[in-house]
């Protein structure tokens, strides 16, 4: 196993910068993670479909994968799509089983498979494509974010899916929204 | 218990008969032969006999994917193709990247056997584990996008991937293509051309199958690694600054650098000034996206734009290398409009760019030298540079028109029937047009090019040590010899043994399938990170050695030459174009060079178990390998060497 469960969210063996070290750990607050996709980042190769269909069902499937890129192959646009376990979940709120929680940890809507009775109104509430039916069982299948350790960000080659603390995500689009200004700034560094 | 990274089922397609049925894969063609290549060379050996026609009902068309295809390993979205050669006669095969393979995995079949020929044109339906044939009377004639659309909006599903032929297949044009994923390209050899003779316009293929592997946990664990290979460590900052940064294009300015960049026909190997064809001018005015294959790691595909001129909005994925050589430095065309427009009208005829490129340069230098005028080409005088004419030949070749219909037959047959001196100027080798490298400037290429099952073509065994100065691994793989002696592209010492190396190392990755990036430029994988892989997927335990996987590609080396050896191949044909042999290099680093066969040949026979004066495999090379039955098929025929 990758990660270790429990209230405490701890993360071992995730790459990049503090890797295993949580806010909880140094004993400060405890931030949520989100999953933050950048489409003019995507390539459209899949590998986070792979991933994700290995981490939750032991076999590669784009099919059975929570994340899936929405291409247009002619014209060359990809666009990872993902739940976005939005605060007020219309799936939770159209379960006609009780079976969409929050988990307390991680910020991820869940569904517990033993409660779901496949009926599928959560698929018909969400404006994202978020849940998915198992074509097998006839249940929901949805992003989880892998306990709080999303093996498509891990896996991502071009870092189009980053798995990053909450109140990072709007400086990160803002500074992305400038991205043309680089040049001007390249310039007044080559001149000065 | 059944090997894992297989969906176990293989479609069998009577064409002449309509007929498309299920059968299981046997387990003995898995262990025996892996996929792709392997498979191929074995149902190709068991079916196509000497005296069958390359585009007759008797031909048979395999397209194939590996126990790799559809996992995590990257890349895992390719597939192959391959058949007779209506353009060299012997062996054919080309291979694409794309989603296409993937698909086909999806859909529940780990390759398609091809025959007959249909009296209709039809396409082919794949979906979730069953086929159907449909009629193609409105497909026929489309070009590749449209084709490709018009199907994906019959089946009303966008996620349907499509290999189809453009109207160059449909005319039978000797090198035209399978096009895949709109523009991925099985370019070499022809078989678009086979298909087009099987009145099968296209393979449509979507499917719901998950791949499962044998040992899940122990394969994801060599999947991460191989993609942290890419990202981490000695040669993540290659692969950014190059592959990923320029795709194949980048190649354009290293060749040059080594004098290896075919010019004007193959006469020289060096530009100048390269920069106004190179990457970076590719990449400055060119690119709008970044795009990758099926589950790759490399990532190393651009989608590109003409901005404005007259060919303004022309937009194609690519063009690689390869195009932007033969349709570029190769004609002496400067102008990149043109060779965007070049890639992009190859791509929706389904023409492989090389070839075609090719074909226009040998019209350019037939001109040129007064063997044709202006009365073999309809009035159209072709002159080196001249990319609007260079245009208009293609137009030509792929509707087989005016002139087109001459040079769509390849360099080899046109240079027959015009006779003469022509085949002097028709740059092949075994009847391939040459790509993009010159044996002069880079050694080791003279032997694969030679000794290639398909012709003149890097792809079966091109050595990279020495193309690209990957020192440490000429000390890891052959600590034998001497690395710097190696290393040395100008000598022809040692690079036999080197070239037959690589022939065994992409056998394996030609079977499993990967790409030749990762393989080649940089060089990840070798037999230790095969080993790992298959025996992880399919739970085939003895594939834990590297040394049973280079047996196993050593095999399939044997079985594709004995495939072209029962065809009346031998030692003759193991040889090269005299513009390689005599003609020295005029310029560049190689300057004055000529390429010497023979010390590599010899070297080249030694390892592989080949008589040196007939080039025929001996008894016991074929016996080792696990091939009796080819052995005593070849010496029934008279074509087998015995020793003594």
């Amino acid at each position: 196993m990758h990660r270790v469960g429990g209230k405490h969210g701890l993360t071992l063996g995730s790459a990049g910068p503090g890797a295993g070290i949580t806010p909880a750990a140094l004993g400060g607050e405890s931030v949520q993670k989100v999953l933050l996709v950048w489409p003019e980042r995507c390539t459209g190769c899949r590998v986070c479909e792979l991933a994700c269909s290995w981490e939750h069902e032991r076999v590669f499937s784009p099919a059975l994968s929570r994340i899936q890129v929405v291409s247009w192959k002619r014209q060359g646009v990809d666009v990872p799509m993902v739940c976005q376990q939005c605060q007020t979940a219309l799936c939770m709120e159209a379960c006609t089983a009780r079976a969409v929680s929050r988990d307390p940890d991680t910020g991820a809507v869940l569904v517990d498979e033993r409660r779901c009775i496949g009926c599928h109104m959560c698929v018909l509430a969400c404006p994202f494509g978020g849940p998915a039916i198992h074509p097998e069982t006839g249940k929901i299948i949805k992003c989880d974010l892998c306990g709080g350790n999303p093996r498509c960000a891990e896996m991502c080659p071009v870092g189009a899916i980053e798995y990053v603390r909450a109140d990072r995500v709007g400086l990160a689009r803002k500074r992305a929204s400038l991205g043309y200004l680089t040049r001007y700034l390249d310039l007044a560094v080559k001149e000065g | 218990m059944a090997y894992g990274g297989y969906q176990g089922k293989f479609l069998d397609v009577d064409l002449s008969a309509g007929r498309v049925e299920v059968h299981p894969v046997p387990e003995e063609m898995q262990r025996m032969y892996l996929g792709g290549d392997g498979v191929a060379a074995r149902i190709l050996w068991d079916t196509v006999r000497p005296g069958v026609d390359p585009l007759g009902p008797d031909n048979v068309l395999v397209i194939a994917t590996g126990p790799l295809t559809g996992t995590m390993f990257p890349p895992s979205g390719r597939w192959m193709a391959a058949s007779l050669s209506p353009l060299t006669f012997h062996w054919g095969e080309a291979h694409a990247g794309g989603f296409f393979g993937a698909e086909l995995k999806y859909a529940g079949f780990d390759y398609l056997v091809i025959r007959g020929s249909s009296p209709e044109p039809v396409w082919l339906c794949i979906f979730d584990g069953k086929a159907q044939l449909r009629p193609a009377f409105d497909l026929w004639g489309k070009t590749v996008p449209e084709t490709t659309d018009t199907i994906v909006r019959e089946l009303g599903d966008p996620e349907v991937k499509v290999a189809c032929i453009g109207p160059a297949g449909e005319k039978l044009v000797r090198y035209a293509a399978i096009m895949s994923d709109y523009w991925r390209a099985a370019g070499r050899t022809g078989m678009g051309a086979v298909m087009g003779a099987k009145r099968l316009k296209a393979i449509a293929v979507r499917g719901f199958q998950p791949v499962r592997v044998a040992d899940p946990d122990a394969f994801f664990a060599a999947c991460r690694d191989a993609h942290r290979a890419h990202r981490e460590g000695e040669w993540a900052e290659y692969i950014r600054r190059t592959s990923r940064r320029y795709g194949t294009t980048g190649l354009t300015d290293a060749m040059n650098a080594i004098g290896r960049l075919p010019v004007k026909n193959h006469q020289d190997g060096y530009l100048p000034d390269v920069e106004r064809v190179g990457c970076e001018a590719i990449r400055q005015k060119y690119r709008v996206a970044h795009k990758a294959c099926f589950g790759c790691a490399l990532q190393c595909k651009y989608v590109s734009h003409v901005p404005s001129g007259p060919y303004r909005g022309t937009r194609s994925e690519g063009p690689e290398y390869e195009t932007v050589d033969a349709w570029g430095p190769n004609i002496l065309v400067y102008d990149l409009d043109v060779v965007m427009r070049a890639n992009y009208l190859c791509n929706i005829y389904g023409l492989d760019t090389i070839s075609a490129g090719a074909a226009v340069a040998f019209a350019m230098e037939l001109y040129e030298r007064g063997l044709i005028g202006p009365a073999d080409t309809g009035g159209m005088e072709i002159r080196w540079g001249d990319g609007e004419t260079a245009l208009a030949l293609l137009e030509q070749i792929a509707r087989r028109e005016g002139f087109g219909r001459l040079l769509g037959e390849g360099c080899d047959l046109a240079a027959r029937e015009l006779g003469g001196e022509a085949w002097r100027y028709a740059i092949t080798v075994n009847g391939l047009e040459a790509s993009g490298q010159d044996p002069r400037s880079h050694k080791s290429v003279g032997c694969t090019y030679a000794t290639n099952v398909r012709g003149a073509d890097h792809l079966r065994s091109l050595s990279v040590i020495d193309e690209l100065g990957f020192r440490s691994k000429a000390v890891e793989r052959f600590p034998h010899l001497d690395p710097d002696v190696c290393g040395d592209l100008l000598d022809e010492t040692y690079k036999g043994y080197m070239v037959a190396d690589q022939e065994e190392c992409f056998a394996v990755c030609d079977s499993l399938i990967l790409c030749k990036y990762g393989v080649m430029w940089p060089p990840i994988y070798y037999f230790p990170e095969f080993a790992r892989a298959i025996s992880t997927a399919t739970g085939m335990k003895e594939y834990a050695d590297p040394e049973a996987v280079r047996a196993l590609g050593r095999r399939i080396c044997h079985l594709r030459r004995a495939f072209n050896v029962r065809l009346g191949w031998d030692r003759s044909r193991d040889t090269l174009h005299p513009r390689f042999t005599e003609e020295p290099m005029p310029s560049g680093p190689a300057k004055g060079q000529v390429c010497r066969l023979e010390p590599m040949l010899k070297e080249y026979y030694e390892v592989r178990g080949y008589d040196e004066a007939t080039g025929l495999p001996y008894r016991d090379t074929l016996e080792k390998a696990g091939l009796s039955d080819v052995a005593g098929e070849l010496a029934r025929l008279g074509r087998l060497a015995e020793r003594g």
